[in-house]
């Protein structure tokens, strides 16, 4: 019971982790390597906002994730477009954004443990003999709800069913009409907007440091070859994997392993099948 | 209507297109016809926009080079350099070779990301109307593109171009690779959309015969240039014509 409920606590974490990484990357194929340093910037963004503005807490989280998704936009509008295509230019150019991003935090003084932002609500409960706070289940709830809304969204939303066009066959899709730049612009927003999202339901767990804007991005890295980049379907099935592979690892062997578990499934993926879980579906292309 | 005007593309050193000029007037039906690699697909590139955004992506990856030269004109404006998702907004719609079908959509889908430039009932109609159209794909809404086949491909890759409200459908080879039925049933079909909405074709095929009776004014490409024209009459009169691309 115990390895259940915290398994899925970290599988929907990591999830919520790597979602918005998994989208951007299966609708503009740009792999955006700042994922992790926009967690953590939208995490100081809501901390800057409650207890530097004085705001209450609801209107500093809209705030932040909104700030989050224009950083996300902006980034694209005046970097990646021009490196659009060359993709070892765009992990450079996105991985710099990101560092830029995270080592300015820590030079502007983002150390130490001083940075925590408040649960939504706090407190906890028990759910079959096993103590759960209030937290991680707010965490259960709004990952699966994003999954249901994300879902909806992109099967009958006009915009959405031209990300999934875009995603499928980028140049169909611009017969059609649809613009690939405004489509990438879309993406980048709503990627960066769960990292914002998943930072401020995240956070509240441990202290906003900067190192965890690197975990993030390894993590969601991971998740998304395990899953096969660009399936949404298989991100999340790779966050159950590995979710759970973390949990059982702490538990029987050391918690000191929980990262190693993460990398060695990339290593362990990569060397039986380079195309993930639900790579691109190869039988599919053949028979066009 | 569309008109493209000694139209010039190089790739590299390669000329792929060669000064040639098209036209198609308003409610016509248009046929370029001629082998492989005589630039058919090259020259639907062109009128659609699409070149733009390859030559754009090759300078990207350090690829080939390529030139263009001469203009396509729609309505009379100049709209060389407008891009292809804008071309497709004033009504130019490409349905490409191969089909390009969004392979992990169903059917319904594909159609409906088609209607990305429709209000809600216009898509609810046009949907509709291809239906109608090819009543076959109605059996497979729920099923998936890829999972179609190559027929069925067609007339879902015709039907989405026209989900995207056309004034100009520009169809690059729909009868490649399909059966004798088939083929009727997209030709058509080509026909009745023209008919019934008026929309301008222009259509591009290996084989004149199974399109010759349908077209108004065909073209014949060779090596990138334009070595005839003239109406249907004037194809089938031809002898050079009838013994190269009709199989008399």
């Amino acid at each position: 019971m115990e390895i259940l409920i915290y398994g899925i606590t970290n599988s929907i974490i990591l999830s919520l982790m790597s979602l918005g990484f998994a989208l951007v990357y299966s609708i503009s194929r740009v792999p955006n390597f700042a994922h992790g340093a926009l967690y953590i910037t939208s995490g100081y963004i809501v901390w800057l906002l409650i207890n530097k503005a004085g705001l209450p807490y609801l209107p500093s989280v809209l705030l932040g994730l909104a700030a989050a998704s224009l950083i996300g936009a902006l980034m694209y509008r005046f970097i990646i477009m021009r490196i659009r295509g060359m993709e070892i230019s765009e992990i450079i150019g996105t991985y710099a954004i990101g560092l830029a991003m995270i080592e300015g935090l820590r030079w502007g003084g983002l150390r130490g443990m001083t940075y925590t932002l408040p649960a939504f609500v706090s407190g906890s409960t028990e759910i079959g003999g096993v103590s759960i706070d209030y937290q991680r289940i707010i965490i259960i709830i709004t990952g699966i709800l994003i999954f249901i809304l994300l879902f909806l969204f992109t099967r009958y939303n006009r915009i959405g069913l031209a990300l999934r066009g875009i995603a499928q066959d980028e140049r169909a899709a611009m017969m059609l009409g649809i613009d690939s730049d405004m489509t990438a612009i879309i993406s980048l927003a709503i990627g960066s907007g769960l990292a914002g999202l998943a930072a401020v339901l995240l956070l509240p767990l441990g202290n906003i440091v900067v190192e965890q804007g690197y975990n993030v991005l390894i993590f969601a890295v991971a998740v998304c070859v395990i899953g096969g980049l660009g399936s949404w379907g298989g991100t999340i099935v790779a966050s159950f994997i590995i979710g759970f592979a973390q949990i059982l690892t702490e538990k029987y062997i050391s918690s000191h392993f929980v990262m190693v578990v993460a990398l060695l499934a990339i290593v362990v993926t990569l060397l039986i099948k380079p195309s993930g879980i639900f790579g691109k579906q190869k039988q599919l292309e053949e028979r066009v | 209507m569309l008109e493209g005007r000694e139209l010039m593309v190089f790739y590299e050193n390669m000329l792929a297109l060669n000064n040639v000029s098209i036209q198609c007037g308003d409610g016509k039906i248009i046929g370029v016809f001629g082998s492989n690699s005589a630039g058919k697909s090259t020259l639907m590139y062109t009128l659609s926009g699409i070149i733009l955004d390859i030559r754009k992506k090759e300078e990207m990856r350090g690829g080939e080079r390529i030139s263009l030269f001469g203009n396509v004109l729609f309505n009379g404006e100049d709209i060389s350099e407008v891009k292809p998702h804008v071309r497709a907004k004033m009504g130019i719609v490409l349905c490409p070779e191969r089909r390009r079908i969004f392979p992990e959509s169903s059917v319904l889908e594909n159609l409906k990301i088609g209607a990305y430039l429709s209000t809600r009932q216009e898509a609810k109609d046009n949907i509709e109307y291809v239906l109608d159209l090819f009543p076959r794909l109605k059996d497979h809404l729920k099923r998936q593109g890829g999972f179609l086949s190559g027929g069925e491909q067609q007339m879902l890759a015709i039907g989405r171009a026209l989900m995207a409200k056309p004034k100009m459908l520009l169809l690059d080879e729909p009868l490649l690779g399909l059966s004798p039925a088939y083929q009727d049933i997209v030709i058509n079909g080509t026909k009745a959309i023209r008919d019934s909405k008026g929309i301008s074709i222009i259509v591009t095929e290996q084989y004149a015969r199974p399109i010759i009776p349908i077209i108004d004014y065909g073209y014949i490409l060779e090596n990138g240039s334009n070595v005839l024209s003239g109406t249907k009459e004037e194809l089938l009169d031809n002898p050079d014509v009838k013994s190269a691309y009709f199989g008399v």
